[in-house]
């Protein structure tokens, strides 16, 4: 997998170096927002079946979203700096980003304040729901707030027709990503669930 | 009906009398409001950065901050004693419970900026004239906005190890739309902007109200042991 | 001969990855008291809790033909509130319009002196006392008391133990006496009111078992019999 990503880049020789942060910035923005929902849906479902394995899945899919957001949050700028001449600009999708990042933070924060593991679950999936219903305010918030305070620099070099290199290059960028994503995802939720084991056991004998 | 508002209305009494004869969370909550005002009021160049240009952000994070050093104690006080279970044991529905501890905390944030707003009008200079029906609106929308949603991550807070850190930091992504909307109604309808400008704003606080109200009411349940 | 009050069927309660307690049965019918004993951490309050319906058991189940009114560890008043404050704000909540109920309470746990102070200058006793008379104020048929002796001196004892004999006896002949669940660790308070015992020990109920004439020598040896089983 990672072989696999490093191996593409040099596929990609045009436009500068700054430009290859796109095949990360983007998948990276893509799967974050991806994790939050798959957080925010498995909260539902965790309010509505009461499976403690629907709880660690989301815990899962949130510490990778933290993590994604943040290469996001990273790469964002990086890619800025030489493009716009500034590091952070209030464009929507960073901002967004910004505050969905904030949203999983607080979430991974609070789960580390409670020790009981059904409240923590009960508590986490509230949240959960709560952050799902926020993001499209913040996209509408951050939306009206442009319109009426239009930006001088373009937030983004729109692409819609890429030329076939990078267009392969995209592609295969989403498909690792989508592994990693989904690797990630499940190695952490099969920690949860050993740790989650190994206290049932010390538990039980108690 | 009659039965559901009168218990809702029994717990607001209750909690008021409470405070008022602590008074601790109201008197914290606005002597951090005097504070917050007049620090954002000096914290620029008076000669770069006119009153005006600051004054409706400094007015709402006012307004925000001071209500979360008081969102807390509605909970707060049910964890003395464990009254909460005195109230559980009832056939009182629970989403009465969370209706009555929202409605007290709306008239704790309130009051609280009923009394700022004279201070702001004085300190920085503001001529409220003839705007005030507005005003009022934009200032009801967005409490209800953050107090709904604050009152419910507060139920969620208390039983957590750092209660009075937790809130804020669980809260403040929720604050975004209401806040953002809300200062930006504030400046325009201080500049006497049209109406046209305003109705974007106004539609996302009144979605963002009823979205989240409905859920908070809705989520309270889960937050209860059973 | 009524359906009994109460009646539990193989409750279990679940914490977490604990198991609390299970296959806890028993029926409870008006005029009996049964009295709960069992060590620190055994999951008598749990199970209270569980009886009151405050939380739901993970497994069995639980029926009541009554109402339920619980005196627990913590008195659930406002201290910011006077005694007579809290009574009447838990009568609002139980939807009782009767003002009357109130004033009988007070008088009958003998609060009236203190009517009009806060809760927060009572004492251990006062307090304990206003917690039974909330737990009363709806009239329940069925009521659970953790530990109500806990930290009382003798006279708020004596008291509490007149009161609970009263509580049951009342209007038993027109059919309509209560039942009482006790926890406590006062042998001696148990064996003047209970009519059951039962033992909350690793992890089950054991019992309830009859009291008839049993002494508190009895029931210290069996006690200590059932928790050296291991």
């Amino acid at each position: 997998m990672y072989v696999r990503a490093l191996a593409f880049t040099p596929v990609e020789r045009l436009q500068g170096l700054a430009q290859k942060i796109y095949y990360v910035h983007v998948p990276v923005a893509i799967y974050a927002l991806a994790a939050f929902a798959v957080t925010g849906l498995l909260s539902i479902a965790y309010l509505w079946l009461r499976d403690e394995r629907i709880d660690r899945a989301a815990e899962a899919s949130a510490e990778v979203g933290v993590v994604f957001s943040v290469v996001m949050l990273i790469s964002g700028p990086l890619w800025g700096k030489p493009v716009w001449g500034t590091w952070w600009a209030w464009d929507a999708r960073l901002t967004s980003t910004l505050f969905i990042f904030l949203l999983f933070v607080g979430y991974l924060i609070m789960r580390g304040a409670i020790v009981e593991v059904d409240l923590r679950a009960r508590f986490s999936a509230v949240l959960g729901i709560l952050g799902l219903a926020l993001v499209p305010f913040i996209h509408l918030t951050v939306y009206l707030f442009r319109t009426i305070h239009p930006q001088p620099i373009l937030f983004k070099p729109s692409a819609p027709s890429l030329p076939g290199v990078m267009l392969t290059t995209i592609l295969l960028s989403l498909g690792v990503f989508t592994l990693l994503y989904v690797g990630f995802t499940t190695q952490r939720y099969a920690v949860a669930s050993l740790r989650a084991l190994r206290e049932e056991e010390l538990l039980s004998d108690a | 009906m009659r039965d559901y508002l009168g218990v809702v209305w029994a717990i607001v009494v209750k909690d008021a009398t409470v405070e008022w004869r602590t008074k601790t969370a109201f008197m914290s909550a606005v002597v951090f409001a005097i504070l917050v005002l007049s620090i954002l009021y000096f914290a620029r160049d008076p000669t770069a950065v006119s009153s005006m240009d600051i004054a409706p952000g400094a007015l709402w994070v006012t307004f925000t901050f001071a209500a979360m050093v008081g969102l807390n104690r509605a909970f707060l006080l049910e964890r003395e004693n464990q009254a909460i279970d005195g109230m559980l044991l009832t056939p009182v529905p629970r989403t009465a419970i969370f209706v009555g501890k929202m409605t007290g905390n709306l008239l704790f944030v309130g009051f609280v900026e009923l009394i700022s707003v004279p201070l702001f009008v004085l300190f920085y200079n503001v001529s409220l004239a003839g705007r005030l029906p507005q005003l009022l609106a934009v200032t009801a929308m967005a409490t209800l906005a953050f107090v709904a949603v604050g009152t419910l991550l507060s139920a969620m807070a208390v039983r957590t190890r750092f209660a009075e850190l937790m809130l804020p930091i669980l809260l403040l992504p929720f604050l975004i739309p209401p806040v953002v909307g809300a200062v930006q109604l504030t400046s325009r309808i201080l500049a006497a902007r049209p109406a046209s400008e305003l109705m974007g704003w106004f539609k996302l606080l009144a979605a963002f109200d009823i979205v989240f109200c409905v859920l908070a009411i809705l989520l309270y349940e889960a937050t209860l042991d059973e | 001969m009524t359906d009994p009050l109460l009646v539990t069927e193989a409750v279990t309660r679940r914490y977490g990855y604990r198991r609390v307690f299970a296959d806890v049965t028993f029926s409870l019918r008006r005029g009996e008291v049964l009295a709960l004993l069992g060590p620190n951490g055994a999951g008598k309050t749990t199970l209270l809790r569980v009886l009151a319906g405050l939380l739901r058991p993970s497994g069995g189940s639980v029926t009541r033909n009554g109402t339920v009114g619980l005196v627990a560890h913590n008195s659930m008043a406002y201290d910011a509130l006077t005694a007579r404050e809290n009574l009447a704000f838990a009568a609002k909540l139980w939807g009782i319009v009767d003002p009357e109920r109130v004033e009988e309470l007070l008088d009958r746990l003998g609060l009236v002196r203190w009517q009009d102070q806060r809760v927060a200058t009572f004492s251990r006793g006062m307090t304990q006392r206003l917690a039974i008379a909330r737990a009363l104020i709806h009239q329940p048929d069925i009521l659970l008391l953790d530990e109500p002796f806990h930290s009382l001196d003798d006279p708020g004892v004596a008291d509490v133990v007149r009161l609970l004999g009263e509580l049951v006896s009342e209007g038993r002949g027109r059919g309509r006496g209560r039942a009482i669940v006790l926890v406590t660790h006062q042998l001696e308070r148990l064996v003047q009111l209970a009519t059951s015992v039962g033992y909350l020990v690793h992890g089950t109920l054991v019992g309830p078992e009859p009291m008839d004439d049993r002494s508190v020598e009895t029931i210290a040896a069996r006690y200590r019999g059932l928790l050296n089983r291991a």
